[in-house]
């Protein structure tokens, strides 16, 4: 702004320069026009003075404009008066030249000098010549001055085009991409090692502080999740078989032993948490799950605080614990699986009540007969399940001769109580049940071993002929001790054996019996004799079951821990194999698996389940049937060789 | 620890082929909560955690994959869901069982061949 007024400023210093020559040249030709100025040449003079004075202080050159400004303002300053181009005479003229020089500042004295030298000529004279003094005066408008700044924004570089600098160039180029391709490598490297810490950061395995090891520990799922993933395993464990074996590779010379008449041990269960010091009291197998089988116990006379009686279900599969354990308050002496529900056990206990076990439960039982009179008072050490699926009852019979059936889920009174009394007997008439079984597809009449060692059938209900209770007239007449083990033929395959039932008993003896038929009930007792007496046994024979679908085949076993097989078509004196089974201690229970027959459940009286398997011997051949008939109608025919 | 949390743990140890097991917590941050036997100690444990814990989670992403997203209807997903059940890897020397759970996982080394 100010060199555009300077430059201003400076074309109208040349065009006053122009001027004042103009008015030299006039001032000499008409000087005596000039005359009528001084007085007001005074005037203005004084006013020049007065504006001089306080000009000197306050020269702002800064005020210019350039438009024509009347001369005679006072108030404007002499900046003001600087442009004026008044068409006046020369005191215009010089009124501007003056304020000019005045609003610099610096050539003042010299413009008073001038004017000095101006006035002193012009002074002498006398009257003025007015002269029109007329001159075209030019506004020009002022140009815009654009300015630029121009400015490098690169460095300069020094120019020394040579061969070497390019060289250099070139190499320092090369460094710089190296030194760029180290630090992108370096920098990926540490990312990716970053990022593989981070990886590891994240799978990195948190130790656990103690209480959050305590509260984990604590939760009841998590002892869930133990129990159960523990179980999982450890039947994945005992599954031997190496299944990425190759056969090629012969290691082992195979002692193969001979099959054909051989009763090999699966197993033997036995957890010496549970089932330390107690005796297995009954057997069963699950109907469902052909790998299950359920062992009751009495007991621990070591331990009082645990439970007196114990129910385990056991896995093949799972050999070192078993799958569900039970409690009782008081010995359990008779278990059965319910052939209807898979999941429900039944137990029959030494204080008479029936209780009831779901393996969707806990320990203890979820229904319990109550201990009243209406039940049973008496140990109960036999128990059935018969019926349909609908229609199906529970019967038990306990040691002071009552016989009750239950509704399964109506445990809180029997349906029906049956007193067995022997009415013609000499001492006392109630009978003491050890044992009872129902014919195969018979639910109305039942068999009854007793202590003394006779044998009775009974009836539930009324029939025509036969009352409900004992048929104390058909006393089967034949042991000379408490009967253990009754047992009836099963009825499968074309000839029916169903009439036929092997007892055993603690006189050393098993007894093969034949049922008199129903349809002529006796009005007199009479003592009925056995078919056949097997003396084989040294010792109580405690359990006698036939064989579920050999019809020859029958096991035992006796106090001296012997199993033995028999099969009545190769030999009815001596049993086919007899095995040592465990350690020589009693064996208290036998049962038979429900599919095929080919394991045995032995049930020790050291606590101990063993498993056997009689293989192949377990398949019945097509003649047995019809060899076992002339079996048995030789031993009937035979009369009493072998005594009774 | 309760006292039948022990038992089973060391009914399973007594067994004949068991080397060690290991019981790891699922999630985002698996850790170790119990381990026993000679194989699991210290570092090589902490792998053998880390791992593990891997491999569910990658199987379980796996059958995930499987079932698919379809688009069905979320219900319809929920019960096809699968998940696993329980794992045993064979390689020549061992056997590795693995029972995971939602939250908790057991892993049991054996050497089957004993």
């Amino acid at each position: 702004m100010s060199e555009k007024r300077r430059k201003e400023i400076e074309e109208k210093r040349a065009k006053l320069a122009e001027l004042r020559k103009a008015r030299a040249i006039r001032n000499q030709e008409p000087p005596d026009r000039r005359w009528a100025i001084p007085e007001t040449k005074k005037d203005f003079e004084d006013f020049v003075d007065k504006i001089v004075g306080p000009s000197k202080g306050g020269v702002d050159s800064e005020d210019f404009t350039p438009s024509s400004s009347m001369p005679g303002t006072p108030g404007r300053g002499p900046s003001a008066t600087l442009p004026t181009r008044s068409s006046d005479s020369g005191r215009g003229s010089r009124q501007s030249d003056i304020p000019e020089r005045l609003s610099f500042g610096g050539p003042v004295t010299v413009g008073s000098g001038t004017d000095h030298v101006i006035d002193r000529p012009l002074t002498p004279r006398g009257y003025p010549d007015l002269v029109t003094f007329e001159q075209e005066l030019f506004e020009l408008p002022q140009k815009e001055r654009v300015v630029y700044n121009k400015e490098i924004q690169t460095t300069l570089v020094e120019t020394e085009p040579s061969q070497d600098y390019e060289e250099e160039v070139r190499q320092r180029i090369f460094r710089e991409k190296d030194a760029e391709a180290e630090k992108l490598a370096r920098e990926k490297e540490l990312e990716d090692i970053s990022v593989k810490l981070d990886q590891e950061i994240e799978r990195e395995i948190r130790d656990l502080t103690e209480e959050e090891r305590a509260s984990i520990v604590g939760a009841p799922e998590f002892l869930e999740f133990v129990e159960q993933s523990s179980k999982i395993v450890q039947r994945a464990l005992n599954d031997g078989y190496d299944y990425i074996r190759d056969y090629r590779i012969g290691t082992e010379s195979g002692g193969d032993d001979s099959e054909g008449k051989r009763v090999k041990r699966v197993c033997e269960f036995w957890d010496e948490r549970y089932v330390k010091n107690r005796s297995i009291t009954d057997i069963d197998w699950s109907p469902k799950y052909p790998e299950l089988s359920v062992a009751s116990y009495n007991k621990n006379p070591a331990a009082l605080n645990e439970p007196d009686g114990i129910v385990a279900v056991w896995n093949l599969h799972l050999l070192e614990r078993p799958e569900f354990v039970f409690h009782s308050q008081s010995d359990v002496l008779s278990v059965t699986f319910s052939p209807f529900h898979s999941n429900l056990v039944f137990g029959g206990t030494y204080s008479g009540q029936i209780l009831l076990w779901d393996t969707r439960a806990k320990h203890l039982p979820v229904l319990k007969t109550p201990l009243s009179a209406s039940g049973h008072t008496h140990p109960v050490y036999a128990m059935q399940m018969v019926g349909t699926q609908n229609a199906h009852n529970l019967i038990t019979s306990s040691t002071d001769g009552t016989v009750c059936s239950w509704l399964v889920d109506m445990l809180a009174q029997p349906q029906e109580t049956l007193e067995l009394i022997h009415h013609g007997h000499n001492k006392t008439g109630e009978v003491a049940i050890t044992t009872l079984d129902f014919p195969d597809n018979e639910t109305t009449t039942f068999w009854v071993g007793t202590e003394e060692g006779n044998l009775y059938q009974a009836n539930r209900y009324d029939r025509a002929g036969a009352k409900a209770g004992l048929n104390q007239y058909d006393v089967y007449k034949g042991h000379s001790g408490p009967v253990m083990g009754l047992h009836f033929h099963p009825l499968v395959g074309p000839v029916d054996f169903s009439d036929l039932f092997l007892t055993c008993s603690v006189d050393w003896t098993v007894k093969l019996w034949r049922a008199k038929s129903l349809a002529k009930p006796s009005t007199t007792p009479h003592a009925l004799p056995p078919l056949y007496s097997f003396d084989e046994a040294d010792d109580y024979v405690y359990d006698v079951k036939w064989h579920p679908s050999q019809p020859a085949v029958f096991g035992t076993v006796d106090g001296s821990g012997r199993f033995d097989l028999w099969n009545l078509n190769t030999d009815t004196e001596v049993p086919v194999v007899s095995t040592p089974v465990g350690s020589g201690r009693a064996i208290n229970k036998l049962e038979w698996d429900r599919k095929e027959g080919r394991r045995a459940a032995l049930g020790g009286s050291d606590g101990r389940l063993y498993i056997y398997d009689i293989g192949d011997m377990a398949i019945p051949r097509e003649s047995e049937w019809t060899d076992m008939q002339k079996t048995i109608s030789s031993m009937m025919g035979g009369g009493q060789t072998n005594g009774v | 620890m309760s006292p039948e949390l022990e038992q089973t743990l060391q009914t399973l140890t007594s067994h004949r082929s068991v080397l060690g097991y290991m019981l790891i917590t699922r999630g985002q941050q698996p850790s170790i909560i119990r381990h026993s036997g000679v194989v699991f100690e210290g570092e090589q444990g902490k792998r053998y955690a880390s791992v593990v814990a891997r491999i569910i989670e990658s199987v379980q992403t796996g059958l995930e994959e499987i079932r698919g997203d379809d688009g069905l209807s979320a219900a319809a997903g929920e019960s096809d869901a699968d998940d696993i059940r329980f794992m045993r890897i064979r390689t020549r020397r061992h056997e590795i069982m693995i029972s995971p759970d939602d939250r908790y996982l057991l892993a049991v080394l054996h050497d089957p061949a004993t």
